[in-house]
């Protein structure tokens, strides 16, 4: 039977994504709109009191730890890939178990071992004499510090990549004329990796502007903080939307950033052969001075907060103070974030898929449309879906889908990237491959597409997950009766300083985390 | 994708049946929570911290057999989620540690009037609702806690001397978020008026600095450690702290006591009964049984509070109740009072 | 062994005028002939945009054990020739025949799926997923099972890939994955082959082996071939009917011989092979040119100014020291030297000598001609529209 020529009509699916896209830009329009319709008196209050020192807060510490990770990662990256000396295997892997740490929980980590009669101040008091002073946790330099040591392994894997992939030549080019290495490293290094460190410094302060957990248990008043105070304190939304708005701007600008700067990382490569540079053998002293310079880093950011963790669980366990309650959070948790990370992959798909094969105007808009959810961070999707739930739906207001959504709205942006990048190394020869054999439709994404992507897939719900685990702002605000997941425990706790108490629940996220660190970092590593 | 093509081997029809049908679970699990309990049963919506109040209603449990489940928050954020959620709320019973937060829940016509005999007889009128919407279960005062080491007593009168620029990164205060503060500044603001409290208001805020706390705990935390001199918390923390640490050098003051002073301010930790629940006899059990003698003492003796049941004892380490005088504040007028005052604290730009 | 068969009919053709238009007698007798034809295409138009077609008015066909090479420069279109008739792309204008068939026209497409092609892609497009084995027998999903695995072992024997059935595609060389490419899109007896560029993945020295396996083994199956390439050697090596693609358009569908010696315009000429072109004059039964006289031996009657085609081994070096031609340039080719020479109009011409004896360059020589046959052209300032001038 002859088959008539298509006419191009937007397909059933089509329609769908274009749902499911306005569905997760909704909550974004609405805190906007929510936010300009409050009152000017508002605004003006807001501007004269508490935004000044929000904005100062915020910026200096976005900029001061995008600094201090500058220097960290960049002088890592660097030491690791250009020399070569005794343990160098090791460290390359280790600086990436950082990330494995949740921010509070280092944050709470750190209340502990900075605060007045702390352990850190008794070894300073005893060199330094009794009366001396440390900088206490709950104030700037304890936000740098966490923060800092929390996320320079953005920059250093990014760096580390750059610096693997840079072409000697270049530098050889220079030698050959004569310049010295410093110079080089300055004029010709360095501003080559320009755009992929831009990249990374943009990830990293992005990252610090949403941070809620680390910033709240110090006491740090930066936006996310100020937003989630005004949700609870107050019995109206205006102010918090207020902050939320300009919370959103700053993100924005953020994320657009680095979005350019990645894109023209791209540029920067060589055609061609690349060849690498061939690591420097190290003597001893500079062995020992960058051994020493990489276990004080590697200390502070995993293993001395790993071992007291460890060392809190086990107190705990032997006072008896892990009970069935322990169970029942981390099984609410890994309920909450399967869903969420499941529900994310069904819907992103369709995205992904549709801008895919057919990047036409619509479907591109429609996957952008999903990539807001990484402007709004987690107190101001909690605060959007508060005020909409509220004003619209009701009845779903309080059950457990609210905080579904808002992990979806969250966290689709971070699962669609691997899904998209997964699409796009299957090239549409495959499928035409698969038709001049006789097989279409249906059966070719079965049996060729889907077993290609299966890979992605995977890689795309476990980050999900992992995320949804870690998630703390939207689920303190969201959570439905006595459903307590491990990061709403362990803040709970940790506010209380139950250093004890929060600490298997620390511990359990920080061992379900570092195999996906590997994983997503090898990933990476393996991608060009 | 096809229009036309409808290739669907028997395998392909198994993985989507499967998968929508994984789907339609996940989605059916989360509607799930709001779903009637057990018949023997309460939700509680708790502002007061869990470890407080769970003792108590633990005894309750063992002594009626009805089961408790809790949310635990702040009472502010509670009060909006029972707005938001309304008829559907699962809550039967709202404890807060505030009860500028019952009386604003009773504005929105979220509670409901108790005509229970028991609770004229036990709780003095100023300490319920008119229609016992909510009652009192035990008072909170707000005092002065000082470093000994640091501090003299008698270099504190009155609240408002912390407002002087001699105690300038001595002093901790709550942050505005606090209900604690905001009951105090508008009893501060019902005695002395406005521009005291604006001036009062702005002086702790200089003071203070980055020693803004959410929790009162903390503040006699710093004060024990000599990180500030002085702060306000209220006073049953200074006792539990006490209790742990029997060692630290902080004491209680009660400020404000002079003749014509104002007197100390005072909150309660109340209770009120959803308007909507439907387990009302077990909710009345509840009620009951806290203001009985024996839910009053355990629930004031946890905290170190005063019971509002005059029959009651007080715990021994507490000042007795006639040894200090309170402000002539009713609590019924905490709520209408702080819409203002939470405008006055903004405009100070509290944290 | 089939080369030399071609050349004996060649030269049938090639020396006898009569038999030159023989030849195009059976070229436009083809296009008439729908019965044994397995591929017929008339007047395909196919593109992105109405306005732009991709190919433009194309016609050409094949029969059966035919291996036609669609040739021509990158973005004149054979790819998408190529993949109209596989069905990938929808035509705007015209019919596709397959096996008497009509496949594709402007109301009607029958998709890819059913058309029964076979197709070797420039990458091979091996799914990676899967085994060799399974690679091979995946359009053979309707087969029985035991009908399946003899395929399977019969094709990997023709290729030569026996023992190889479990390993993955990038287990496998170019050359292996090439085959296993073959084997696949031949596996479930498809009408016709297509093939993309098949040898532009692969080393200059595989692709040499290659290309005689290949054909060696296409023949043996008397498969209906279509190739896409831009080269011509390849063009020459593999096919016996080349169509020349220019900017979307057929401009000579012709055994690669007649192709290479009767060319029919100077794009085609100047494509297949080393062609100078300069002017003559005709008159009294010759055509009179500053190297000499070429023979008229189509008894062309018409404009007295015309183009003359030269090939390399048409020219001669008579004479060194002497002539009115001038050696600028020589290049070593192994087995001879191409001499360019620069005539005193400022004209280059090429002349292959063997390379035994070297002339040397800077020095005069005298050129006489050998060819046996004369390709003569308008002459007109625009070179793309010089037809051949044929009687």
């Amino acid at each position: 039977m002859p088959t008539l020529v298509r006419r191009v009509i937007p397909s059933p699916l089509s329609a769908v994504a274009l749902g499911i896209a306005a569905l997760i830009a909704l909550p974004l329009l609405y805190v906007g709109h929510s936010a300009l319709s409050v009152k000017t008196a508002v605004w003006e209050r807001l501007w004269t009191t508490r935004i000044p020192e929000l904005l100062f807060n915020t910026l200096s510490l976005a900029i001061g730890v995008g600094l201090f990770t500058f220097l960290l990662g960049v002088s890592i990256a660097w030491l690791v890939t250009r020399y070569q000396f005794w343990g160098c295997g090791f460290w390359k892997w280790a600086f990436i178990l950082p990330l494995a740490i949740p921010s509070y929980v280092l944050a709470y980590v750190y209340t502990f071992l900075l605060d007045t009669g702390g352990p850190v101040e008794q070894v300073w008091q005893s060199m330094a004499g009794p009366d001396s002073r440390i900088f206490s946790p709950y104030s700037f330099s304890g936000a740098l510090v966490v923060l800092t040591l929390n996320t320079f392994p953005f920059v250093y894997l990014l760096a580390r990549a750059a610096l693997q992939h840079l072409n000697v030549s270049f530098e050889e080019a220079a030698r050959a004329t004569g310049t010295s290495q410093w110079r080089i490293i300055f004029h010709v290094s360095l501003p080559l990796l320009r755009p992929a460190l831009a990249a990374g410094l943009f990830l990293v302060i992005l990252y610090v502007v949403s941070d809620f957990g680390a910033v709240s248990l110090l006491r740090f008043q930066t936006f996310t903080y100020a937003v989630y105070q005004q949700i609870t304190g107050r019995f109206d939304y205006s102010a918090a939307s207020a902050l939320s708005l300009l919370l959103v701007v700053f993100a924005l600008i953020f994320l657009i950033g680095e979005r350019w700067f990645r894109r023209r990382s791209r540029f920067y490569q060589t055609t061609g052969r690349v060849r690498r540079s061939v690591p420097v053998p190290c003597r001893f002293a500079q062995t020992t001075a960058i051994t020493l310079y990489f276990s004080l880093i590697f200390c502070g950011a995993f293993a001395l907060p790993t071992f007291l963790l460890a060392h809190w669980t086990i107190a705990a366990w032997g006072n008896g103070q892990i009970s069935a309650e322990f169970f029942e959070y981390a099984w609410n948790s890994i309920l909450l974030s399967g869903s969420a990370a499941t529900l994310a992959l069904v819907i992103g798909t369709p995205l992904a898929y549709l801008a895919w094969r057919r990047p036409t105007m619509l479907n591109l808009f429609c996957i952008q449309g999903a990539y807001t959810g990484y402007v709004l961070p987690g107190p101001v999707a909690a605060l959007a879906l508060l005020i909409i739930f509220s004003q619209t739906i009701p009845f779903l207001y309080g059950t457990i889908l609210v905080l579904i959504i808002a992990y979806l709205i969250h966290f689709l942006p971070a699962g669609l990237q691997p899904i998209e990048s997964t699409f796009q190394q299957i090239t549409p020869n495959f499928e035409e491959a698969a038709k001049s054999l006789g097989v279409s439709g249906l059966q070719s994404f079965w049996r060729i597409t889907l077993p290609l992507v299966r890979g992605g897939f995977l890689v795309a719900w476990i980050l999900m997950f992992i995320q949804s685990m870690k998630e703390l702002p939207a689920t303190l605000l969201l959570r439905p009766v006595g459903f307590d997941t491990l990061a709403v425990r362990i803040w709970l706790e940790a506010s209380e300083e139950l250093y004890q108490l929060a600490a298997p629940p620390a511990l359990l996220i920080i061992i379900m985390t570092v195999p996906v660190v590997f994983l997503l970092s090898w990933k990476n590593w393996q991608v060009t | 994708m096809r229009l036309n093509r409808i290739v669907t081997p028997f395998s392909l029809k198994c993985f989507a049946t499967g998968y929508y049908g994984f789907l339609c679970l996940i989605v059916a699990m989360c509607l799930m929570p709001p779903v009637a309990y057990a018949t023997h049963s309460l939700v509680v919506y708790s502002g007061r911290a869990e470890r407080l109040i769970k003792p108590v209603l633990d005894v309750f449990e063992h002594e009626t057999g009805i089961a408790i489940r809790m949310l635990t928050s702040g009472s502010t954020e509670l009060v909006n989620r029972l707005q938001a959620e309304g008829k559907r709320s699962p809550a039967d019973v709202f404890i807060t540690n505030d009860v500028g937060a019952l009386e604003r829940a009773r504005e929105l016509h979220l509670l409901r009037p108790l005509a229970m005999p028991e609770i004229e007889r036990v709780i003095p009128p100023a300490f319920r609702a008119k229609d016992n919407s909510w009652i009192g279960l035990s008072g909170r005062i707000w005092v002065v806690v000082y470093n000994t080491h640091h501090v003299k007593p008698a270099e504190i009168g009155s609240l408002l001397d912390l407002a002087n620029s001699y105690w300038k990164g001595k002093i901790a205060i709550p942050n505005a978020a606090s209900e604690y503060l905001q009951a105090g500044v508008s009893v501060l603001r019902a005695a002395r008026g406005d521009q005291v409290a604006l001036a009062f208001l702005r002086g702790i805020k200089a003071n203070a600095g980055n020693e803004v706390y959410g929790k009162n705990r903390q503040i006699v935390d710093a004060v024990a450690k000599g990180r500030v001199d002085l702060g306000i918390v209220n006073h049953y923390y200074i006792y539990r702290h006490l209790a742990k640490h029997p060692n630290d050098p902080i004491a209680p003051l009660l400020t404000d006591q002079g003749d014509q002073a104002m007197g100390v301010v005072m909150n309660a930790a109340g209770i009120g009964v959803m308007a909507h629940s439907t387990h009302l006899a077990e909710a009345k059990q509840l009620v009951k049984f806290l203001i009985s003698k024996t839910g009053q003492k355990i629930f004031a003796d946890l905290n170190k509070e005063y019971p509002l049941n005059p029959a009651v004892d007080i715990d021994p380490v507490l000042p007795p109740r006639k040894s200090f005088h309170v402000a002539k504040v009713p609590l019924a007028r905490l709520a209408e009072l702080r819409e203002p005052t939470m405008k006055l604290i903004d405009k100070v730009g509290l944290r | 062994m089939p080369r030399v068969h071609r050349y004996r009919s060649l030269s049938n053709i090639t020396l006898q005028p009569e038999i030159v238009s023989q030849g195009f007698h059976r070229q436009e007798s083809m296009s008439g002939n729908t019965e044994s034809s397995i591929l017929e295409l008339h007047q395909v138009s196919c593109g992105y945009s109405s306005y732009q077609p991709a190919i433009c008015d194309i016609s050409f066909s094949a029969q059966r054990g035919d291996i036609l090479c669609l040739l021509g420069p990158s973005g004149c279109g054979k790819t998408t020739t190529l993949r109209a008739i596989a069905g990938f792309e929808k035509i705007s204008d015209g019919e596709i025949y397959l096996n008497g068939k009509l496949v594709a026209s402007p109301n009607r497409h029958i998709p890819a799926e059913e058309r029964r092609v076979g197709m070797v892609f420039q990458e091979y497009a091996l799914f990676p997923h899967l085994r060799v084995a399974d690679n091979i027998a995946f359009g053979l999903q309707q087969w029985s099972k035991p009908a399946r695995k003899n395929r399977t072992q019969t094709l990997l024997n023709l290729v030569g890939l026996t023992g190889l059935e479990r390993r993955y595609p990038h287990e496998l060389s170019g050359g292996q994955q090439q085959r296993v490419a073959l084997a696949r899109a031949l596996a479930p007896q498809p009408v016709i082959l297509l093939m993309d560029e098949p040898f532009s993945n692969l080393d200059p020295d595989m692709t040499v082996k290659m290309r005689s396996e290949l054909c060696r083994l296409l023949r043996e199956t008397h498969t209906t071939t279509i190739l896409v390439t831009h080269d011509h050697d390849e063009a020459f090596a593999m096919a016996n009917k080349v169509a020349v693609l220019h900017e979307g358009h057929l401009v000579q569908c012709d055994a690669p011989e007649t192709l290479y010696h009767l060319p029919s315009c100077p794009f085609v000429a100047e494509f297949v092979g080393q062609a100078d072109f300069i002017p003559g004059f005709v008159e009294n039964g010759k055509i009179s040119t500053e190297i000499g006289d070429f023979f008229n031996y189509h008894q062309y009657h018409g404009q007295p100014q015309v183009m003359v085609m030269i090939r390399p081994d048409d020219l001669q070096i008579s004479q060194e020291g002497t002539g009115n031609g001038w050696i600028a340039h020589r290049q070593f080719r192994g087995s001879e030297n191409l001499y360019t020479i620069r005539l005193p109009s400022g004209h280059h011409v090429h002349c292959v000598e063997a390379s035994t004896h070297v002339y040397e360059v800077e020095k005069p020589v005298a050129l006489r001609i050998i060819a046996t046959h004369t390709v003569l052209f308008e002459q007109t300032d625009e070179s793309d529209e010089q037809r051949r001038i044929i009687p």
